[in-house]
């Protein structure tokens, strides 16, 4: 009720464009600015983020009068939404941040950069990105962001639960039911006590954490040619059943319906292990943990990887080349070293992943975060960049939190998800 | 007449035209017509366009569909889903935080010590911030670490999972939005309490009416036009629920706490932005809540109209 405000302002963006017309061509311009240009950057970093991030943009600033950037703090969970009004008012950012699985969204917007052209530029280094992350940057064989951040999933643990409770370390040879034996072994309902926890907001987090088992198992969330859903065959069923076992026969899962209590509650000792990225390690002071790649299915240890974006509208005047001038250095080895050790961020770039020396000095900055650093050699697929996406994945959480709670068995409720998905494709393609 | 005199009378009249009520009381009135104009009327009038067509609020193509959206929402699971929870909300939180206010302002209407700190006690839930109330209740009614099953299970009831157990979490949601509204529904009953003239409740008591006929027989009627006002206050607020949902439950889990302007977020802010283009179906259905809201609001002055009493 107190966020009508919000949304009328919404819609008030949508009357902007109607009454003004606007141009929106998205032709790549090779025009200079003339003068000095001061760039808008949309960005969703925060402590010891914002620290490195507003650093590095000081530097810049200092060494390149002609182009400024001007940073602005944006909620990456709202970044699509905030721009989705930036563009009806007809003034979207110079550089925004946005969620790799936003892209086939933002596919169409009025004046984002095809940026195809420019990766071809020897000087950007295009294919010393990890692969990963160039690939969700491409849409319909266009590249429409520049990569700005990558994770992946791996296991952190408490070892001090783990040496209570008498149980070995996880490995890396560990199966699915090697971590579904020690999660039962670490619950005690008197304590409170969780052995594992899983994100159930039904979100695309639900989704993708599920994602990698279905991989292993040799299954594929869709058919070959992108017509299909493919996750409800018996592999997928079955990679369902062990979450759906830990859950609701051993009672050993902590189901986060909020997605945000799991830090809290690890770092307080009460979950024995996650399924989770580099991005909360920073959140676990208190506890002593290790950091282990995902146990697997027929020794296939596959991970996900979850890559974000820098997204470039042209403004005109130059601004959309003084943007990528400016991206080129930030994301540029040397400044990627920089980043990642000031923030814990893994590498983005081939050649900053493999540096022996940064990789020894990376480990010293956060405990484990070298193991999630090299577990990006385990991300072997990618999510389908599809404009239906989000109902692919709308359905999918739904199937895995049904499933979860005991409501439906695995195998019915990925049927039931395959047929919407069939329909979202049939629709949106 | 000269040319002078003339412009001398037309100087007048406009001197006069400007120094009355009429261009004073549009003067006054200028700034919020203009914010109702800006912020309500165009909106309004933009979303019914966008309802017949189809369009992604990203890309800038609009394809006129006519009556398609509105066709489409009749066999739409997820629609009917987000309805049914509404009607399911509104029938739960208009009764129950009506009576509750009832009662809470029939107890705080008395002169005892420290009444008004009662008073407002009741009212701050109401000027606390949704989201400060979203972040207590979620820890309050946590499954596992949440003060509430503690103390349930000090009397041995529970352990309930709240907005974590798909049948229970409308009900989670409903106890938290009456608790904040609370405070608004006994202000306007504490003042209508108030407008009760004492000498009508002594008359009856004097006649032999008992304390329960009293009420029922005087007090009650004499509360008629505020019952109305927050009878169709609140389902106009029932109806429209947005902010607890997204913030809290965000629709789940399983989808039962969906409801329809939240449905209607998530289809034209998350999922239709591209070139899925559900933009258009959003409005469409934010139309049919809003043709809804009006009949049920003009049915229910309807009925005010003929059961309740006015006194002069």
């Amino acid at each position: 009720m107190k966020a009508r405000l919000l949304i009328v302002l919404a819609v008030i963006g949508l009357l902007v464009p109607a009454c003004t017309g606007g141009s929106d061509e998205s032709s790549p311009t090779d025009e200079t600015a003339s003068g000095p240009v001061t760039l808008t950057m949309w960005h969703g970093y925060t402590d010891a983020e914002a620290d490195w991030f507003n650093g590095a943009i000081d530097e810049w600033n200092a060494q390149n009068p002609d182009i400024q950037i001007d940073p602005l703090f944006v909620n990456n969970d709202k970044a699509l939404q905030k721009l989705t009004v930036a563009l009806q008012g007809g003034e979207p950012p110079d550089i925004t941040y946005q969620f790799g699985s936003s892209l086939p969204q933002l596919a169409g917007a009025p004046g984002l950069m095809d940026l195809t052209a420019w990766t071809q530029q020897p000087d950007v280094g295009w294919d010393d990105f990890i692969p990963g992350a160039t690939q969700a940057a491409t849409f319909e064989g266009k590249v429409i962001g520049v990569p700005a951040l990558i994770d992946n999933l791996a296991i952190v643990y408490n070892k001090t639960l783990f040496g209570q409770a008498g149980l070995d370390f996880p490995s890396d040879q560990w199966t699915w039911d090697d971590l579904r034996a020690a999660a039962k072994a670490l619950t005690d309902p008197a304590t409170k006590q969780f052995g594992f926890s899983y994100p159930m907001d039904a979100s695309e987090d639900s989704v993708w954490h599920y994602d990698p088992l279905l991989w292993q198992n040799g299954g594929s969330i869709l058919n070959e040619d992108e017509t299909q859903a493919a996750f409800n065959s018996p592999e997928g069923v079955e990679a369902l059943q062990v979450l759906t076992s830990m859950a609701v026969d051993d009672q050993s899962v902590y189901l986060d319906i909020q997605n945000s209590n799991y830090t809290d509650i690890f770092n307080s000792g009460k979950i024995g292990m996650l399924m989770t990225g580099p991005w909360d390690l920073p959140s676990f002071p208190d506890v002593d943990y290790g950091v282990e790649i995902l146990p697997g299915f027929d020794g296939d240890h596959q991970s996900i990887a979850g890559p974000d974006v820098w997204s470039v509208f042209d403004n005109g005047g130059g601004r959309a080349q003084a943007a990528l001038t400016f991206l080129q250095w930030l994301t540029a080895p040397e400044q990627v070293k920089t980043e990642d050790l000031a923030t814990a961020h893994l590498p983005i770039r081939l050649s900053v992943a493999q540096d022996q020396s940064f990789l020894d000095e990376f480990a010293k900055a956060l405990p484990g975060v070298d193991v999630f650093a090299q577990n990006l050699e385990n991300v072997e697929q990618a999510r389908p960049v599809l404009a239906a996406y989000p109902q692919i994945s709308e359905a999918m959480g739904l199937a895995i939190v049904s499933a979860l709670l005991g409501e439906k068995d695995p195998q019915a409720a990925l049927d039931e998800a395959a047929a919407q998905t069939n329909d979202a494709l049939a629709l949106g393609g | 007449m000269s040319a002078a005199t003339q412009d001398l009378g037309t100087v007048t009249r406009f001197r006069r035209f400007l120094v009355s009520d009429h261009v004073a009381g549009w003067a006054f009135i200028l700034p919020s017509v203009v914010l109702i104009v800006i912020f309500g009327i165009l909106p309004i009038v933009w979303g019914l366009i966008l309802s017949f067509q189809k369009a992604g609020l990203i890309s800038p193509e609009r394809e006129w569909v006519g009556f398609e959206n509105y066709a489409r929402i009749a066999s739409d699971p997820k629609a009917r889903q987000a309805a049914i929870n509404t009607i399911y909300y509104t029938m739960l939180f208009v009764p129950i935080s009506i009576l509750l206010a009832l009662f809470v302002a029939h107890a705080l209407n008395r002169k005892i010590a420290l009444i008004r700190f009662y008073r407002l006690a009741v009212f701050i839930p109401v000027v606390t911030s949704t989201i400060a109330t979203g972040i207590m209740f979620l820890w309050l009614f946590d499954k596992n670490f949440g003060l509430a099953n503690w103390l349930l299970g000090k009397i041995g009831l529970g352990p309930f999972g709240f907005f974590e157990d798909p049948n229970q979490a409308m009900i989670a949601l409903v106890l938290m939005t009456v608790w904040g509204w609370l405070g608004f529904d006994t202000i306007i009953y504490l003042a209508a309490l108030q407008g009760v003239p004492n000498e009508l409740v002594e008359a009856a008591s004097i006649d032999g009416a008992s304390r329960w006929t009293t009420f029922w027989r005087v007090t009650w009627p004499m509360l008629g036009p505020a019952t109305l006002l927050l009878v169709v206050w609140s389902t106009i607020s029932a109806l429209q629920l947005f902010d607890e949902v997204f913030f809290v439950t965000h629709g789940g889990p399983l989808g039962r706490t969906s409801v329809v302007v939240f449905y209607v977020y998530r289809l034209a802010f998350e999922q239709g932005l591209g070139s899925l283009s559900l933009a258009g179906y959003a409005a469409a259905i934010a139309y049919v809540l809003f043709l809804v809201i009006l009949i049920l609001t003009l049915a229910q002055f309807w009925l005010g109209r003929r059961v309740v009493h006015y006194s002069s």
